[in-house]
């Protein structure tokens, strides 16, 4: 009995360490190389069903999308087979790994790692150059607001985040780091930081910041180009910076709406779109933008499409349009 | 026994070999999941690194090229600057970002010999560029006096860097970080907060058993008592998590604290272990024979005298264990303390500040645009570690209450 059960159990091991070994053998990144024969994809394009994936409903991506596809939230419903997605990430492995699928990202997203392919969008092609020459219109600025001038927990800090802020959008290091993180920024006008420092009110490159912490909340799309910069800015004064992203809903709450005093409170809120009409910015010391981002409509790599147009996707994401014939 | 009886019988007995063979075969999945993606990454470094980069910038004084030879024993794929005795890498750090690796600097060479230009109080001081940091920026002018740019913010291979290195005249600054991706303060953190969390909830927990065992009279209040917290160590700690962030922040904030603090999260984590330290003290004070309460008291002793004399410690084993226990919980925890102590990675924790533990700083890994699977699963093996070691001294004291109490 005993040597069945042990016998049993060794089966049982080997199978699943087999099924370890081939699961962990083959990331979803690695997903493209796994797909040799495109050719054999059919030329005259997919058959079947649309499928339609979304973002969650606080997802600024899926804001500027919906903006730029003229898709009205108030009339109009989504269809109802749309799948939502948790994350930018999470959109671009679902998309990549379903032959059917449409959605949606932002153009910092890596196409090829997850198997993607981004369609140009009323024939323009998203590129950064396509961006700032505002051709490409289905895109988002990176806004941001600070707290209100007086209301930071020391005067250091408000003088710190004044100059966070003129390093981000005036510097020539800032930019270049917004810049190298896949943010869309103009390069031309950026001046030299030291020239920039002089010119920040109570900012002064003697006093000692090291102490400071400055907190962004906000927006999760910013993330990589907020670090890049912070990390940038740390290069030059000694701080230290505080990241806690959730959302573009809570970059405006968190400085000067009801969260202002609470447990995640901060002093600079992001947001990947422009500020709503009840977010009251200029209440903010300072308010602007930082860099735009492009959301790029994607498909499955293998995917014959490669244009699409404005009409066309609102049609699909609504559901008038659910077969890939009817294209 | 008829032949029906017997099919009968082994089906029975084969499910019970399947269903151990599947809890046995899951675990040995998770195992070897977190071991083949993680293991490369254990090291003792990892335990003292910080997890931020350091950013510095530095200027040269006094530059000079000189004129160097390339070393032997690097490979084809490191680029090597001869004025500048450099040899450069292509790396990708843990978020498949382009990285210009520092691998190797001659002990001549001057860019050794820097100064920060940081604002800051480090302002002057010497530093030189390292082995293993990754040249962010480098600014320098080259041999036609234009000023150049080069990269990982511009996206330069090594061998341009190393190009534009070849053809300078002048050097300007470096923008480099150091070698990151360490969990050091999330470590920290973690005992900060196993630390601050046992000395709130064992005095209180152990207090409230010795209540309950000894001093409560058995009736319906009482038993209402137990079963509270009984019903508490089922509610979801999330649920707890979104207690603290509304019920106990106001009292932080009395304390001058005004964000997510590891204060906040002990207090949390105190409140989740409080039934479990309860109900293990209990236990333990249960199974201390009744002859010693008697003895106690024939001697004349009091009732108090006999509870913290006698019986408590005669109960130590078992509140070890509640403490062992409570340890693993905390390290455990993670959703309770995402609202409490936030999920930002803090190198240098402090009690009134949001720091993240090892648990968290996982689900902060895994929750970016790109996820850090290595970094992630090293930490699980790290965590997996600590709890075994917890589980085998619960283990061996568990076994020694036994043999004490045993009657021979």
């Amino acid at each position: 009995m005993k040597r069945k059960l042990s016998t049993l159990l060794v089966v049982l091991l080997v199978t699943a360490l087999m099924l370890v070994a081939c699961s962990t053998d083959t990331p979803a990144a690695e997903a493209p190389a796994e797909t040799p024969d495109p050719v054999e994809e059919p030329a005259e394009g997919l058959s079947g069903e649309i499928h339609v994936y979304t973002r969650d409903a606080t997802s600024g991506t899926r804001e500027a999308f919906e903006g730029g596809i003229g898709f009205d939230k108030d009339e109009e419903t989504l269809t109802a087979s749309a799948v939502e997605t948790s994350g930018n990430g999470d959109m671009a492995s679902k998309v990549g790994n379903d032959v059917n699928g449409i959605g949606y990202v932002s153009l910092t997203t890596d196409f090829a790692a997850n198997n993607l392919k981004p369609l140009n969008f009323e024939g323009v092609e998203p590129t950064i150059e396509n961006v700032l020459s505002d051709d490409y219109s289905l895109k988002r600025p990176f806004s941001y607001v600070t707290r209100a001038a007086g209301d930071f927990e020391s005067d250091e800090a408000e003088a710190l985040t004044r100059a966070f802020i003129a390093f981000i959008t005036e510097s020539e290091e800032g930019l270049s780091a917004v810049d190298g993180a896949g943010g869309i920024v103009d390069l031309s006008s950026a001046k030299p930081w030291s020239e920039v420092a002089e010119t920040v009110d109570g900012f002064d490159p003697a006093t000692d910041y090291s102490g400071i912490t400055l907190r962004t909340r906000g927006s999760t799309s910013v993330d990589k180009t907020l670090k890049a910069a912070l990390e940038a800015f740390q290069a030059e004064v000694a701080f230290e910076f505080n990241m806690d992203h959730t959302g573009s809903g809570d970059g405006f709450k968190r400085v000067l709406g009801e969260e202002k005093d609470g447990a995640n409170a901060g002093d600079i809120g992001f947001a990947s779109r422009k500020f709503g009409d009840n977010e009251t910015v200029s209440d903010g010391m300072l308010s602007g933008e930082y860099c735009q981002d492009a959301v790029v409509v994607v498909v499955e790599s293998s995917n014959p499409l490669s244009e699409i147009t404005q009409q066309q996707i609102h049609d699909i994401i609504v559901g008038q349009l659910t077969t890939w014939e009817e294209l | 026994m008829t032949r029906k009886r017997r099919i009968y019988d082994g089906i029975l007995n084969a499910l019970t070999y399947l269903s151990s063979g599947i809890a046995v075969i899951i675990l040995v999945m998770v195992l070897q999941f977190v071991f083949v993606r993680g293991w490369s990454g254990v090291n003792f470094d990892l335990l003292s690194k910080p997890y931020w980069s350091g950013n510095n910038t530095i200027e040269f004084p006094q530059f000079k090229t000189g004129a160097f030879d390339r070393p032997d024993h690097l490979g084809d794929d490191i680029a090597f600057s001869e004025k500048l005795g450099i040899g450069l890498s292509d790396g990708l750090d843990a978020y498949k970002e382009h990285q210009v690796v520092v691998e190797y600097l001659d002990p001549e060479s001057p860019l050794h010999h820097g100064v920060v230009s940081t604002a800051g109080v480090d302002l002057g001081k010497e530093l030189g560029l390292s082995e293993g940091s990754n040249i962010v920026n480098l600014m320098l002018k080259d041999t036609d006096d234009k000023i150049v740019n080069v990269g990982a913010q511009r996206k330069s291979t090594a061998e341009e860097t190393v190009a534009a290195m070849d053809n300078i005249s002048e050097m300007r600054k470096i923008y480099f970080k150091t070698e990151g991706g360490g969990i050091n303060g999330s470590l920290k953190a973690t005992l900060y907060l196993i630390g601050l969390s046992l000395v709130i909830a064992l005095p209180i927990g152990i207090a409230a058993a010795i209540y309950l065992n000894e001093y409560a009279k058995a009736n319906r209040v009482t038993n209402a008592m137990r079963s509270s917290i009984e019903l508490l160590s089922g509610v979801p700690s999330i649920i707890f998590g979104l207690m603290g962030v509304s019920v106990l922040f106001p009292i932080t904030q009395l304390m001058g604290i005004h964000t997510v603090s590891i204060i906040l999260g002990a207090l949390t984590m105190a409140v989740v272990l409080l039934p479990l330290i309860i109900r293990q003290t209990e236990e333990s004070l249960k199974v201390v024979p009744i002859d010693l309460r008697y003895a106690s008291l024939s001697l004349g002793a009091t009732q108090t005298q006999t509870i913290f004399k006698v019986i408590l410690p005669s109960a130590l084993p078992g509140i070890l264990t509640a403490t062992l226990l409570s340890i693993s919980r905390i390290i455990g925890e993670s959703a309770a303390l995402i609202y409490t102590m936030g999920t930002f990675i803090a190198d240098r924790p402090r009690l009134d500040q949001g720091a993240t533990t090892l648990a968290v700083q996982i689900w902060s890994l895994m929750s970016g645009e790109q996820p850090n699977f290595e970094l992630s699963s090293t930490i699980s093996i790290i965590i997996l570690l600590i709890v075994l070691a917890l589980n085998v001294s619960v283990k061996l004291i568990s076994y020694r209450i036994n043999k004490k109490w045993s009657v021979s």
